[in-house]
């Protein structure tokens, strides 16, 4: 089995180095999809529904047919015929400029019958709301999960607590928006895609314009933001494509901000109603969690609940999806998860409470993962853990101050990547990988993989990704990245290093199999060949190779736990979270540099989910009315703790992602050290100004 | 954006009849933060975009007897003014808290004044609510969280000017320019409730143009300062803020002037709590007091109850501060 | 009447009582539409007077050199930039002042520029994050975002840098709660600020020592 050199003999990998596109990227030379111009290029524009639920009677676009700006109209788009969100698509069209876009879109007249509709979750369970489908209850059959007789497992001497938990919509808010641009030549189709996965979307674009997969060729290569919502193909990818047939020109479409909140993807919200016990030595004895969530017009809302403590003898968990008049959830950054650790930590820390247990010690004892039992050691002394409260809420004076912890997961791995390397006769590299970058920095990683493996530098390494010509990689998503591609390009690169030794086993008059790589030159007997002598043995042509995944070199599984320290400012309800201690795992490390910028994202992302998003629905209209950056509010940089990311090596386990996993327990982590400020548990996410200040004057 | 014509304005004089008479056909190009966004919304159409940043005599700050300052100033001048840091604190750090600092840049003091609200309602095309001429205030049955708790109704948008409650409470006059010629005015006469103007929130008319501000010199003894609470502090407006002058003689105050914004749909001159304070010294009771009658005749909404809590608060911590 | 009048809105009580007329619109000619006409309009302005409208060349100053766009009044300077002289660096991110990705520099002050009309921009000294680099010879402030990783997706990026290079600029020894302030009207998706603010301090140090 494939094994990586250890640690001591690596040059590159586990130390900190600058990404390569960080050049392009901070003198604004890197061109995005939203970028690009070529030749003749018309601006795509989407129309969408203002209505929640309406049946379309009819679309009038003969006005905009007549407007010397339009290019190409599509009145076709709509599946149904029924709108079921504000955001919805309704119509398409290719104009010359983007600063005619509303002259155009006013001029389509679409005839509405308007339906009645169930804006959110709570609308949509209240009996008789208005169905979202009319063939279905808005509340979707149970799906049951557990083990063991959940009946019988309350027990009379346990210590139960039972709780209900809620949690927010959250949208991925990209700072690019999801978007297109698509050009053919001849019957081949070439579409730049905002995409966290280039073989995706040629997949599924070839299948619905029913072209052959080798006749689209789908090219990112450079994305802003993701996390989860372009995963998938979007219909602006096909609805570019089909405009730009239609007007015989290159068609960008790219989504209005306002599109790209409504219509674009979010996490699901949840209510999470929970019984819990603890028996008398302190172990969770029974779990049963009912939650209610929604994917707007999509299911799998699901929450992950039990989550981290689930060696539980008894438990059992029942969700029901609720379908809202709002637009589909898509993946986001450890899907399930945060939603279910949010109400897990707290109510393991009332477990605590009520069992007279340090929350800490509490999960010391429920904790099976020998991997996360030592780092709840090292997160609770770098946080200062004998600084929490025994009282909480026990601060003098306005400002309060807690500690509060939580634990992170994720389980997947990565495999399947395929690689190409070019080794040119003048010492040049080329790797390509079908993999994309979407600000993880795997652009340096193929180049950092090869290098270390042929003893060069990052910057000797031309890397390529991005398209779906180049050899199958997945999708960038479940964290699965790095470890599906670091191990295919040291595969490729080993397969090219295996060449390379032959040529230069001659000259040095070695093996070739004692032949070494390093410091830019092959090494044996006691001689060395530098790389581009060595290189000019291949003469006038070049070698290319192909490598792939193979086992040994990544695994999956994640730990992690994390420690925030907030202060409560009681006279305004406003929460800062002051210090996040992070520890995190995953194997070996490629790149501390950009893994450590990994942490720090999930984190703040958890804070601001914890503290600020959230998606509002108008009960009147049905549309989302903070679809925009100034009230869908964001964390800033005035609010960003100080946060220490620690990671906990264990480099014998090979490559495993680091996305997700620091993104689940953030929320719990700080409402856990609210209530250890305040003394008073606030049980719903966002904890905006408005709900702490409630809660204090209740308590 | 509807498309316009677009006038640099080459001379003061000019701006009243190039605005012409009517709401809608003209808007005034400053700083251009506020009126390049409701354009985009579209909740603006204007024939015509009058710039008036070339008109020199509309910039800068001048110290005489107080302060005059021009019209086109920016928030990010005003904010670094050495004079202002020093004889107006309320002013400065309202100014200091205003958006971020690129809009600071662009900003001016005449269109953080005359800027329109912020409510979600107001600034979302596809609800056509009272204050665009439509039949209801959506927000008294939808989501209020961030509106009026004094003053609203029939209309219940909140003024988000910051720089507004801090001039008030320093007794600002404002000079406007019209067809007619020049008006001066005390800033807190200028902003009007909905219940008396629905469409506007103040007594502007189309042709004019709001060209000064004067801040009359404070007398001796006088401190002042500005809080604002918002929800986040990179780039958000006031849930609540406190503008707070007084005039001390020893430990007594001899006048006070507070002035809350966010709260409601004008600058909110918080008059019970200034009664409460004249007078008075300012022990911890006497603070108390003033802060409770800082909302008296507060109505909340459904969703903004806290924001009683929260504006009391703000002018208890507003009161100690100045007291310390 | 007044009370009507309130009822109806959108006149305030003072417009109503004092009413409108006087100065030289009182006497001015309007057109159809209730505007002045364009006749009165340059009798208003002056012969010399430009009123824009429609599609129309400008020259813009941009990184030192000037360059010509055609626009119309309602063109922002981030779409000319943008869409006519492919100075992509400049991000169209909120499109509404609320993000900062589309920061530039306009007469020394960084300002948004998808909320300042590119006809407003004329006669402006303005540069833009490809106006900072000496050719492939990054600044100080984009070699330590660099190095200390300060981007990810990198589409806030560009912003970022701008606004960055103006903090060093006003204030070359920031404290960290300056540098907080000086890029709190940049919003990155990603969760890139600590390194931000790391790469701004470094940079600051290195600019001091005069690297």
């Amino acid at each position: 089995m494939a094994a990586w050199k250890p640690l001591d003999e690596m040059n590159i990998l586990s130390s900190r180095y600058p990404r390569i596109d960080g050049p392009l990227k901070v003198s604004g030379k890197a061109k995005y999809t939203h970028d690009l111009k070529p030749e003749g290029l018309l601006y795509g524009l989407i129309l969408h529904s203002p209505h929640p639920a309406a049946k379309i009677v009819g679309i009038d676009a003969s006005k905009v047919e007549q407007h010397p700006g339009v290019k190409a109209v599509l009145t076709d788009l709509h599946p149904t015929g029924t709108c079921r969100y504000v955001g919805d698509t309704i119509a398409a069209v290719a104009v010359t400029s983007p600063e005619i876009a509303h002259d155009v879109l006013d001029l389509f007249k679409v005839d509405y019958e308007i339906l009645p509709f169930s804006a959110d979750l709570d609308a949509a369970m209240k009996e008789g709301a208005a169905r979202v489908f009319a063939d279905k209850d808005n509340i979707s059959e149970p799906r049951i999960d557990g083990e063991g007789e959940i009946e019988s497992a309350f027990g009379p001497d346990d210590i139960i607590v039972e709780a209900t938990y809620r949690t927010q919509v959250q949208t991925h808010a990209c700072l690019e928006v999801h978007g297109s641009l698509a050009m053919w030549k001849g019957d081949d189709l070439y579409l730049w895609d905002s995409t966290q996965a280039v073989h995706g979307v040629r997949e599924s674009v070839a299948r619905y314009l029913e072209l052959p997969m080798d006749k689209v060729h789908v090219i990112c290569h450079h994305m802003g933001g993701g996390f989860g919502s372009k995963l998938q193909a979007g219909n602006y990818s096909a609805i570019a494509a089909r405009l730009a047939k239609l007007a015989d020109a290159p068609v960008k479409l790219m989504l209005t901000r306002e599109q790209d909140f409504i219509a674009a993807g979010n996490r699901p919200d949840s209510i999470q109603k929970i019984k819990a016990a603890v028996n008398r030595e302190g172990k969770l004895s029974a779990f049963q969690v009912t939650t209610y969530a929604t994917a707007g017009i999509a299911s799998r809302a699901g929450v992950r609940i039990p989550i981290v403590y689930e060696d539980i003898p008894a438990w059992r968990h029942e969700h029901y999806d609720v379908y809202t008049n709002a637009g589909a959830a898509r993946a986001f950054r450890a899907p399930g998860c945060p939603q279910g650790a949010f109400a897990m930590e707290q109510i393991m820390d009332e477990l605590a409470e009520k069992v007279g247990m340090d929350p800490l010690e509490f999960r010391l004892k429920n904790d099976s993962n020998s991997t996360r039992q030592k780092e709840w050691r090292i997160g609770a002394e770098r946080i200062g853990w004998q600084r929490r409260r025994k009282q909480p809420g026990s601060d003098a004076g306005q400002i309060k101050r807690g500690v509060g912890l939580a634990a992170g997961i994720w389980w997947p791995g990565g495999r399947g990547t395929q690689a190409q390397m070019t080794i040119y006769p003048d010492g040049a590299v080329e790797v390509r990988c079908g993999t994309q970058d979407i600000g993880t920095g795997s652009r340096t990683l193929v180049a950092a993989v090869a290098a270390e493996e042929l003893g060069l530098q990052v910057k000797d390494i031309t890397s390529l990704v991005g398209e779906s010509d180049f050899p199958k990689s997945g999708s960038s998503g479940g964290s699965t990245t790095s470890p599906s591609v670091a191990p295919a390009i040291k595969n490729t690169a080993e397969k090219a290093k295996a060449r390379l030794a032959e040529l230069a086993a001659e000259q040095l008059g070695a093996l070739a199999v004692d032949v070494q790589f390093a410091d830019g030159k092959a090494m044996a007997n006691g001689k060395s060949l530098n790389w581009k002598a060595l290189c000019g043995l291949l003469g006038t042509d070049p070698i290319t190779v192909h490598g792939e995944w193979v086992e040994g070199l990544s695994s999956a599984g994640v730990a992690g736990c994390q420690f925030a320290e907030v202060a409560v400012d009681t006279d305004t309800g406003r929460i800062q979270v002051e210090k996040l201690v992070a520890v995190a795992d995953c194997g070996l490390v490629l790149n501390r540099l950009t893994a450590e910028s990994q942490v720090n994202g999930a984190v703040i992302q958890g804070i601001s989910y914890a503290l600020l998003e959230n998606r509002l629905m108008d009960p009147v209209t049905g549309s989302q009315i903070n679809a925009d950056f100034e009230n869908y509010k964001i964390l800033g940089a005035l609010e960003v703790p100080e946060i220490e990311v620690i990671f906990f090596d264990e480099a014998e386990r090979g490559v495993i992602g680091i996305g997700e996993p620091p993104k689940v327990p953030t929320a719990g982590a700080v409402a856990n050290a609210v209530y250890n400020a305040i003394g008073v548990r606030i049980r719903e996410i966002p904890m905006t100004p408005d709900r702490v200040l409630m809660a204090l004057a209740k308590a | 954006m509807v498309n316009f014509e677009y006038i640099d304005a080459k001379s003061l004089g000019d701006v009243p009849d190039l605005l012409g008479k009517r709401w809608g056909e003209s808007e005034i190009l400053a700083g251009g933060t506020d009126l390049l966004d409701r354009l985009k919304e579209r909740l603006d159409t204007p024939k015509r975009v009058i710039n008036i940043k070339g008109l020199k005599e509309l910039h800068g700050i001048q110290n005489g007897d107080g302060l005059k300052i021009g019209t086109l100033t920016t928030i990010a001048e005003l904010a670094a003014d050495e004079r202002v840091h020093k004889s107006y604190p309320v002013l400065a750090e309202a100014a200091a808290s205003i958006a971020t600092p690129q809009l600071r840049n662009m900003g001016t003091v005449g269109g953080n004044l005359c800027q329109r609200p912020r409510c979600w309602y107001y600034r979302g095309l596809e609800y056509k609510c009272l204050k665009k001429g439509g039949a209801k205030c959506y927000a008294a049955e939808g989501l209020n969280k961030y509106n009026a708790i004094l003053g609203g109704g029939p209309s219940f948008i909140v003024h988000p000017s910051d720089s507004a409650p801090a001039l008030i409470a320093l007794g600002a006059k404002i000079e406007l320019l019209s067809a007619d010629g020049k008006e001066e005015m005390p800033l807190d006469e200028f902003f009007e409730l909905p219940i008396d103007n629905l469409r506007r929130e103040n007594v502007m008319n189309p042709n004019e143009i709001l060209t000064t501000i004067t801040v009359p010199k404070q007398p001796n003894g006088t401190r002042s300062t500005y809080l604002k609470f918002r929800e986040k502090q990179s780039l958000d407006f006031a849930i609540s803020s406190v503008a707070a002058v007084l005039q001390l003689q020893g430990s007594t105050v001899k006048s006070a002037r507070i002035v809350l914004g966010g709260v409601a749909p004008i600058p909110w001159r918080a008059e019970a709590a200034e009664a409460a304070l004249t007078g008075k010294t300012l022990t911890a009771a006497n603070i108390a007091a003033a802060a409770k009658a800082s909302t008296d005749g507060a109505d909340p909404m459904t969703q903004n109850a806290y924001k009683v809590m929260l504006t009391q608060n703000l002018v208890k911590r507003a009161l100690e501060k100045l007291a310390g | 009447m007044a009370e009507e009048n309130k009822k109806s809105g959108g006149i305030s009580r003072r417009s109503f009582l004092k009413g409108l007329g006087g100065g030289v619109a009182g006497a001015a000619t309007l057109s159809p539409t209730g505007l002045l006409s364009e006749e009165t309009t340059k009798a208003i302005l002056g012969p010399q007077a430009e009123m824009l409208s429609g599609s129309q060349k400008i020259q813009l100053k941009i990184n030192g050199k000037t360059s010509s766009v055609t626009v119309e009044p309602r063109t922002t300077l981030l779409s000319a930039l943008r869409n006519q002289l492919e100075l992509t660096g400049s991000k169209e991110v909120c499109d509404r002042g609320q993000c900062g990705a589309c920061t530039v520099n306009i007469d020394g002050k960084t300002q948004l520029s998808c909320m300042t009309l590119a006809v407003d921009a004329r006669g402006k000294k303005i540069t833009t994050v490809e106006g900072l680099a000496q050719g492939d010879e990054l600044t100080a402030v984009q070699q330590a975002f660099v190095e200390k990783d300060a981007l990810m997706c990198g589409f806030c990026t560009p912003g970022f840098v701008m606004s960055a290079t103006a903090l060093l600029k006003q204030n070359p020894s920031p404290n960290m709660d300056e540098i907080k302030k000086g890029v709190s009207g940049n919003l990155c998706r990603c969760g890139t600020y600590p390194k931000v603010f790391e790469a701004i301090d470094a940079a600051a140090k290195k600019m001091r020592k005069g690297g």
